[in-house]
């Protein structure tokens, strides 16, 4: 299994410390954006959205659809893209999850209504953008290198900037505004924010299409620089649920620590170990075996006792 | 003679706050003893570490002078020790019946496996736990109730099944969890009587966390009283009416649940 | 030995009639010899998807039961191949050692619940593949191919069975051995359900601090049960690997283990017989779907969702009300 985000191993050099650090902080923060939506939804609802791969990937065709098949500025199509997965998921927590969740007293139930989303996404994209890969023109030229010891394209800074600015937005909204003080009210314990007024079927709406937003905007992002295709959904989904685990799942601290950490874990092993082929994932996922046996809430989460 | 139970310095910390300090008393083989004091004195959680539910942080807890604390929850059933839980604990969708048959797991003699094959200890078994169950319904007075679900019954219904449960295990000692609690007078009056017929017909040790003071009075053989986690006074029912200590530590209390 | 009332006599002598006599004669008439990879593929399925009910019945949610089968599918094509060992012998081998790896997994993760769980499976899944992928020994992303057709069980020269090779219908024969494997495990699985041990695991199922108190060593039978369950996955892996005489490191993944986890939901979780209904369901189901070419995944996952939606319990919870061979 080939992380969906490599691809700049093309420049082959020996990867000092620096360009470790570099590639881990870009890494990071896209994982950051991917986990922080995966962890909202589970906090909010006690879900793990099996279809959160498949979200950041109908992001990215959407934002292909906008930039790089219609022309629009870059700026509109991200935010098409962040339009239609709010949209969606709006749609799906109310009228898939919210019933069933009602209705069934097993807890596998939604999580296996998030794996038949997760076929039903694929199946809309294939239907909609078909099963090629599709890439974008680069949104910036240019590499920036500084004597050899960094390299980075300079499309991917881009990137990594508007990941983190996007991060921070969110950690504002979620800490300041009303809708985000009061997902954190649900999140925490349902019966009591319903007692203080939270409209919990609202917010649980609201937190769902935030989270799916959140996966599509980093969907458009990267498709600037990975480009697309229909297979990177399941990949992209595990990813995600191995960093929500790390960081412990429903904090959002967590998340980012868990996102930051994969990142940091990939850059490092794609460094030292690529040349032991596939190694880095098999020894990452071994790790993560052992480490969650031993504390399955992850870095922050709460005990799960 | 050496008590038939024995609870040992045990002490409880969580982080910062000690739930129970060097608590030691013993029970003797076919007493009644209860354990009460007020809200927040350390009653349930010195009753989870006697059980081996909850671990102590020091001391430890002898069972016929062996260890029964620190250890995996399903020891103490094994060795003879049973506790029973509040009500909303139970088999939900098992009736009464085949929660009394289920419960006397530890009286088995096939093995596993010979329950698979169907071996002729397993059917013997099996009619055994029949009968066993059949016969304590009898005795606890269940017999209109045996077919229902546990989870249609009401709570009265619910303790007597806590009860029936853990006596199907057939235990040396058994701890009963507040099993006075929420009931009005006479079901209190009812299950006072149980407790009684369980310890005098088939000689099991009770061990008993409550509230209810005039229940405890009245069943009870010897009481020991905790209070912000120590124990303040043991003694007869008689002696622990007339305790300074104990009356200053309940009327200073503001959580006054004595006198019903 | 197993006491069943006479109308279940009757059901049962009516179904193997079915399975063995008329499904064959049917596929024979309708020249549809394709459905027998089908339908032997969902008998196969099925018996690892029963692996994953026993552990949804100790409360447990497991998505790695993909990689037991990978386990087992591996197992045995490396014992055929390199070992020139019976396929027959292989093959309870190929489910005990998933089973061991099971309980060395087991040990420490099967006290987690929900889902932390089903995390470490689902991560689980994922370390056997890309170890498949890794080990010398498993011949990396090629595979394991050419893997011959299963050869004579014979015992004291008495044949058992026949030399794959030397049949003329292979394919009913792979039939037959999977549907006899099938009976095999759900008929087991009825008897445990309805032993003793169902009783415990019922109880632990419904209140672990109870059964505790009673003397069940939950522990013990969580690692045993989860044992059963991983058998039955690399019984199934194997199985399956004999019948496409090959094994790749892909042959089983996550999407697989998400798949039996929603045969044995479909089916319903409290029927012992969820997982067979479920797995026909899904799998044949999907293969009617073929003809829709592009659209086939999107009527699939409407389906599957809109079944989640109106029958929460399963679809055996519309035709056995009152019947239930497991609690719940």
């Amino acid at each position: 299994m080939t992380p969906p985000s490599a691809g700049y191993g093309r420049i082959k050099h020996e990867s000092g410390m620096e360009q470790i650090l570099a590639n881990g902080i870009y890494l990071g923060a896209q994982y950051a954006m991917i986990a922080l939506g995966l962890t909202l939804i589970f906090a909010l609802m006690n879900v793990l959205n099996f279809a959160h791969g498949q979200m950041y990937v109908l992001g990215g065709f959407v934002t292909y659809t906008f930039y790089g098949q219609l022309g629009w500025p870059f700026a509109f199509a991200l935010l098409m893209s962040c339009i239609t997965l709010a949209v969606l998921g709006a749609l799906i927590e109310k009228y898939l999850f919210a019933p069933v969740i009602k209705r069934s007293s097993r807890e596998e139930s939604t999580m296996l209504l998030a794996a038949g989303l997760a076929f039903l996404f694929d199946s809309l994209i294939l239907l909609l953008f078909g099963e090629k890969q599709r890439g974008v023109p680069k949104l910036v030229d240019g590499v920036f290198n500084w004597d050899f010891r960094v390299i980075m394209p300079y499309d991917r800074i881009l990137i990594c900037v508007l990941a983190i600015i996007s991060i921070v937005t969110f950690i504002l909204f979620m800490q300041y505004s009303k809708t985000g003080r009061a997902l954190r009210a649900l999140a925490q314990d349902r019966s009591a924010a319903q007692l203080m007024g939270v409209n919990v079927d609202r917010y649980s709406m609201v937190g769902f299409a935030l989270g799916a937003m959140l996966a599509g905007l980093v969907g458009g992002l990267l498709v600037t620089i990975t480009g697309v295709n229909l297979g990177m959904g399941g990949p992209t989904s595990i990813q995600a649920f191995i960093m929500v685990m790390i960081g412990g799942a429903g904090v959002i601290s967590g998340a980012i620590a868990g996102g930051i950490i994969l990142g940091f874990l990939e850059a490092i092993g794609l460094a030292v170990l690529s040349q032991y082929g596939d190694i880095t994932y098999l020894l990452i996922f071994v790790s993560l075996m052992i480490f969650l046996a031993v504390r399955p809430q992850g870095l922050m989460g709460k005990p799960w006792g | 003679m050496s008590a038939l139970l024995q609870v040992q310095n045990v002490t409880k910390r969580f982080g910062g706050l000690t739930a129970n300090h060097d608590i030691s008393f013993d029970v003797q083989d076919n007493e009644i003893l209860s354990v009460i004091g007020p809200n927040g004195a350390g009653k349930s959680t010195l009753f989870k570490m006697i059980s081996s539910f909850l671990p102590t942080t020091s001391g430890q807890v002898l069972f016929k002078g062996g260890r029964i604390s620190n250890r995996k929850p399903h020891i103490a059933a094994r060795k003879g020790v049973v506790r029973t839980f509040q009500e909303t604990t139970i088999f939900k969708s098992m009736t009464v019946r085949e929660s009394v048959i289920v419960a006397q797991h530890l009286r088995a003699k096939a093995s596993l496996a010979g329950y698979f094959w169907g071996t002729r200890a397993a059917r013997a078994d099996v009619e055994r736990f029949g009968r066993y169950a059949d016969e304590l319904i009898e005795f606890l007075g269940m017999n209109a109730i045996a077919g229902e679900q546990a989870s249609n019954l009401p709570q009265g219904n619910l303790r007597a099944l806590g009860v029936a449960i853990g006596l199907a295990t057939d235990p040396k000692v058994l701890l009963l969890d507040e099993p006075f609690a929420g009931m009005n007078h006479d079901e209190t009056m009812r299950m006072v009587d149980l407790v009684r017929k369980v310890r005098d017909d088939r000689s099991v040790t009770v061990l008993l966390v409550e509230h209810d003071m005039p229940a405890v009075m009245n069943i009870s053989d010897r009481i020991v009283v905790l209070n912000f986690g120590e124990k303040i006074a043991e003694g007869t029912p008689s002696e622990i009416q007339n305790n300074e200590k104990v009356i200053e530590a309940y009327l200073g209390s503001v959580d006054d649940e004595i006198g019903m | 030995m197993m006491k069943l009332s006479a109308s279940r006599w009757g059901g049962l002598v009516l179904f193997l009639f079915a399975l063995f006599i008329v499904v064959p004669a049917l596929i024979a008439a309708s020249g549809r010899i394709d459905f027998y990879f089908t339908l032997t593929s969902v008998a196969i399925l099925s018996i690892a998807s029963a692996g994953v009910w026993l552990t949804f019945y100790i409360g447990r949610i497991n998505i790695g039961q993909g990689a037991f089968a990978l386990i087992g599918a591996y197992v045995s094509a490396i014992l055929v191949t390199k070992a020139g060992m019976s396929f027959w012998l292989s093959l309870p081998l190929a489910g005990l050692f998933a089973a061991f790896v099971a309980v060395l997994i087991g040990l420490p993760i099967l006290r987690l619940r929900g889902v932390y769980f089903a995390m470490i499976t689902l991560v689980l899944t994922q370390v056997v593949t890309l170890t498949a992928l890794a080990l010398p020994i498993t011949n990396g992303a090629k595979g394991i191919t050419s893997i011959p057709l299963p050869g004579e069980l014979s015992i004291f020269g008495l044949t058992l069975i026949p030399d794959f090779a030397s049949l003329e219908n292979t394919r009913l024969a792979f039939y037959y051995t999977a549907c006899l494997l099938m009976v095999l495990t759900f008929a087991a699985m009825y008897r445990l359900v309805n032993s003793r041990l169902g009783h415990l695991c019922r109880s632990m199922q419904q209140n672990e601090e109870l059964a505790s108190s009673i003397g069940v060593n939950i522990a013990y039978i969580r690692i045993i049960i989860f044992a059963i369950s991983s058998f039955l996955g690399g019984v199934g892996g194997a199985m399956f690997g004999s019948i496409a005489q090959s094994v790749y490191p892909s042959s089983f993944q996550v999407a697989d283990s998400v798949n039996f986890m929603l045969n044995c939901f479909l089916g319903g979780l409290g029927y012992v017989f969820g997982p067979m209904l479920g797995t026909l369901v899904l799998y044949f189901g999907w293969d009617l779907l073929f003809e829709l070419g592009r659209f086939q995944l999107l009527v699939y996952s409407s389906l599957l969702i809109l079944m989640m939606l109106l029958l929460p319990n399963g679809l055996l919870s519309l035709r056995l009300p009152g019947k239930q061979g497991a609690g719940k």
